[in-house]
């Protein structure tokens, strides 16, 4: 007769096996079904993807390739060369004045009183806080515990005033 | 993929259960109904006669066989333990009649002659309901007529999802008048045996540069986007917003005022100049001006965000259109204007009492949906062998690609997504059912998909620690083609329920949707260097070409420059509205 202790391992990989076989039939269960049911993802089509992807980085990756000289265009694909600010000229819509496109923004910014002045008496009625669709409620983000006034804002251009202070977009038009 | 099981087809029956079911129907298996039992919350169904019965085999008397089988004809338990013996089959080869035998602890049917689950539509739905008795919900909208059991899972109709009465779907081919009305009226294409005559110059309507005026590169990216996204560009190409008309019709012309604020006239405005032909770079100034107006906020002309334009345009465009119709429209309908029609799906979100069961749904209209990197995966790329594959880690999000552990992926953001998440303790949900706050699992899923998904990837990282911003620059991998069936509020919630036959929230029961989520992808808002200081570039995909559009500068680029690109917006269009350019033939 073995010794309790053995007894005890011998018991507790006897249960420890039955637990395993149980948990392996479940799974093979699961995946029978899905697959007999129709519900298995099509995943020669994803591996396809993620191939094509990692082949795609190889190759920008690689110095030999001449790949996209960044923002160094020669012509465009209809022959046109284009200067690095935009020199079309048209008038200020807000003063008339004649600008240059590319310095349109900092002009208009100006020109606008930087957005305070800019609201016309008309373009926003009361009604327009408790628009579903405005930006304070639940349109875009979906993991509410996620800090929700978090915000995914990348800029553009030259650096403004810097650090983490970013509008969190409400467009009440309030002031 | 899961319209197929939505209650039409059947998975092929093996000629025994056929058979038993022509025997005795599907009485049988209702009658196991009483024997289901189900750990909350929305644990495993199991069948058991008492709830505390202990099954062992009838024949060996072995209680821990990892399967055991009930036989449905006379609720005689047998193990089944191949290559040992199967007393489950022997009981079935001896008597005829009872080849279907039942799992007891997986309620799954089993053909004991063939050796093999097989299942049964009446059997899946007599255990879901049973399911379902756990999980009554009083969904927040109303759902008048559906019996208290049924309405949280089987087609309980947000009240923003009422029936629109549908047209099937029948493909179109002209008749031999028409065939000779389209020649008369036709364009001939060059003839494909002549290849060199097609000037490398036939572009693409509508590519154009858009000039920057001044750090507005996240405003040229996305208005490319919006540009060629199929549905919008459709409307306004059709007039369906004449802006002469709408701003005669608002009073403009007369009175002090030039133009009435309205972001749709100038975007229509904006098609009609990128679409006319012209190739030289146009400028949106006035775009610029009108939505500076709009959003008086972000007027100003540093540091912009081209996601918070998106909506913020999306918004403008809506709210000109709400104050001039006097009837409300249900949100989410996608009836309120074209923005909404184009961009608007409505998602839905499940909370489930881990002590009762009890679930309550909410359902939230949506533009885009904004999706979380992955938490650092640490040293990505190495030990992706030693990588768990297991759905409970909530670290590991390699699901379905053994090799590319270490990879973001965007399916592996939505998966995400819709995982079930347990809050934590400090966000206890009040239970209706239990009357007091209880810890809960919540799970989003996608109830109806719009015509045009806008994927926003959250690149942004903040660390009130060290009180700064960063970006996050990890890859992204975004399939080409993507099918957002798993997404789905049925798919999701058939998989809560153990993947079994039987329609659920969201299928629907005609073939005409069977393609509706699949997508393609049209256009991709990347975005390099820093948070503070970066450019935007929006790379289009026309005619199964792929385009650069860096400000005024519209370059071809090859597959291989888009993939490898950093995502920011990937925008996806249904496919059945996505246009490819059909395969020229070869010349001879």
């Amino acid at each position: 007769m073995s010794a309790p202790n053995e007894d005890n391992t011998q018991l507790s990989s006897h249960f420890f096996g039955d637990l395993l076989d149980s948990i392996i039939v479940d799974v093979a269960s699961e995946c029978h079904r899905i697959a007999k049911v129709g519900l298995d993802r099509n995943l020669e089509e994803e591996e396809e993807e993620l191939r094509l992807s990692a082949q795609a980085r190889a190759s920008v990756a690689d110095p030999s390739n001449s790949g996209e000289a960044n923002n160094k265009y020669v012509v465009d694909i209809f022959g046109q060369t284009h200067p690095p600010v935009a020199n079309e000229i048209f008038k200020c819509m807000n003063c008339g004045r004649s600008i240059a496109a590319g310095r349109f923004a900092p002009h208009l910014e100006k020109c606008m009183g930087k957005g305070r002045k800019a609201r016309l008496k008309v373009t926003r009625s009361s009604t327009a806080a408790q628009n579903q669709y405005s930006r304070g409620s639940p349109v875009s983000t979906y993991s509410s515990y996620t800090n929700s006034t978090s915000t995914s804002r990348l800029s553009n251009g030259t650096p403004g005033f810097a650090g983490e202070e970013y509008s969190n977009g409400t467009y009440e038009g309030e002031p | 993929m899961s319209s197929k099981i939505n209650g039409n087809v059947s998975p092929q029956q093996c000629p025994h259960l056929l058979d038993f079911r022509s025997r005795n129907g599907s009485k049988p298996f209702r009658a196991l109904q009483d024997c289901i039992r189900v750990k909350p919350p929305g644990g495993r169904a199991a069948i058991r006669r008492e709830p505390s019965e202990v099954p062992g085999c009838g024949t060996c008397e072995e209680s821990s066989r990892p399967r055991l089988y009930a036989c449905v004809a006379c609720a005689a338990v047998l193990c089944h333990s191949p290559p040992l013996h199967s007393h489950a089959s022997t009981h079935a080869l001896s008597n005829p009649g009872h080849e279907i035998a039942v799992d007891v602890d997986r309620a799954e049917l089993f053909c004991c002659v063939c050796r093999d689950q097989v299942y049964d539509r009446d059997f899946d739905s007599a255990i879901v309901l049973a399911q379902s008795i756990n999980a009554i919900a009083t969904a927040t909208t109303s759902t008048s007529g559906a019996t208290a059991m049924q309405c949280n899972v089987a087609g309980s109709q947000p009240e923003n999802l009422r029936k629109r009465r549908r047209v099937d779907y029948r493909p179109w081919a002209p008749d031999s008048r028409e065939h000779v009305i389209i020649g008369n009226h036709s364009i001939l294409l060059h003839d494909a045996t002549n290849a060199s005559l097609i000037s490398s110059t036939e572009l693409p309507r509508g590519l154009r540069g858009l000039n920057n005026l001044g750090n507005t590169c996240f405003m040229s990216s996305v208005l490319q986007a919006l540009l060629h996204t199929p549905p919008l560009r459709n409307y306004f190409l059709s007039d369906r917003h004449n802006r002469y008309y709408c701003q005669q019709k608002n009073g403009a012309f007369n009175g002090t005022k030039n133009s009435i604020l309205c972001l749709a006239c100038d975007m229509d405005a904006m098609f009609s100049a990128v679409f006319s032909g012209d190739r030289t770079p146009y400028s949106p100034a006035k775009f610029l001006y009108s939505w500076w107006q709009h959003a008086a906020n972000l007027a100003s002309y540093e540091q912009q965000d081209a996601h918070e334009f998106f909506i913020s345009v999306l918004d403008g465009i809506h709210e000109k259109v709400e104050k001039d119709k006097t009837k409300s429209r249900s949100p989410g309908s996608g009836e309120c204007c074209i923005a909404h029609r184009v961009f608007s799906g409505i998602l839905r979100s499940d909370v489930m009492c881990m002590a009762c069961g009890f679930t309550s749904t909410t359902y939230d209209p949506c533009v885009d949906i904004s999706l979380d990197l992955e938490p650092n995966q640490g040293g990505s790329g190495k030990s992706s062998s030693a990588k768990s594959h297991s759905s409970c880690n909530v670290e590991a999000d390699c699901k379905g690609s053994n090799q590319n552990c270490g990879i973001s992926t965007l399916k592996g953001c939505l998966e995400r997504f819709t995982r079930a998440e347990k809050l934590g303790s400090d966000q206890k949900f009040f239970c209706q059912k239990c009357r007091v706050r209880q810890e809960s699992l919540k799970q989003m899923s996608i109830r109806k998909l719009p015509l045009v998904s806008c994927f926003h990837i959250k690149r942004f990282e903040h660390s009130s620690i060290r009180k700064m911003s960063r970006k996050v620059d990890r890859y992204l991998q975004f399939p080409f083609s993507l099918d957002m069936a798993p997404y789905l509020s049925s798919s999701i919630l058939r998989n809560r329920f153990g993947n079994r036959i039987f329609p659920f929230d969201g299928d629907e029961q005609d073939a005409s949707n069977e393609l509706s989520s699949e997508f393609e992808l049209f256009a991709v808002v990347t975005h390099t260097g820093r948070l503070d200081a970066g450019h935007y570039v929006t790379y289009l995909r026309l005619s199964n070409q792929w385009y650069k559009c860096d400000d005024a500068w519209i370059t071809r680029v090859n597959d291989s420059i888009v993939r490898a690109a950093q995502g920011y917006m990937m925008f996806y269009v249904q496919k059945m509205l996505y246009y490819k350019a059909s395969e020229k033939q070869a010349a001879s």
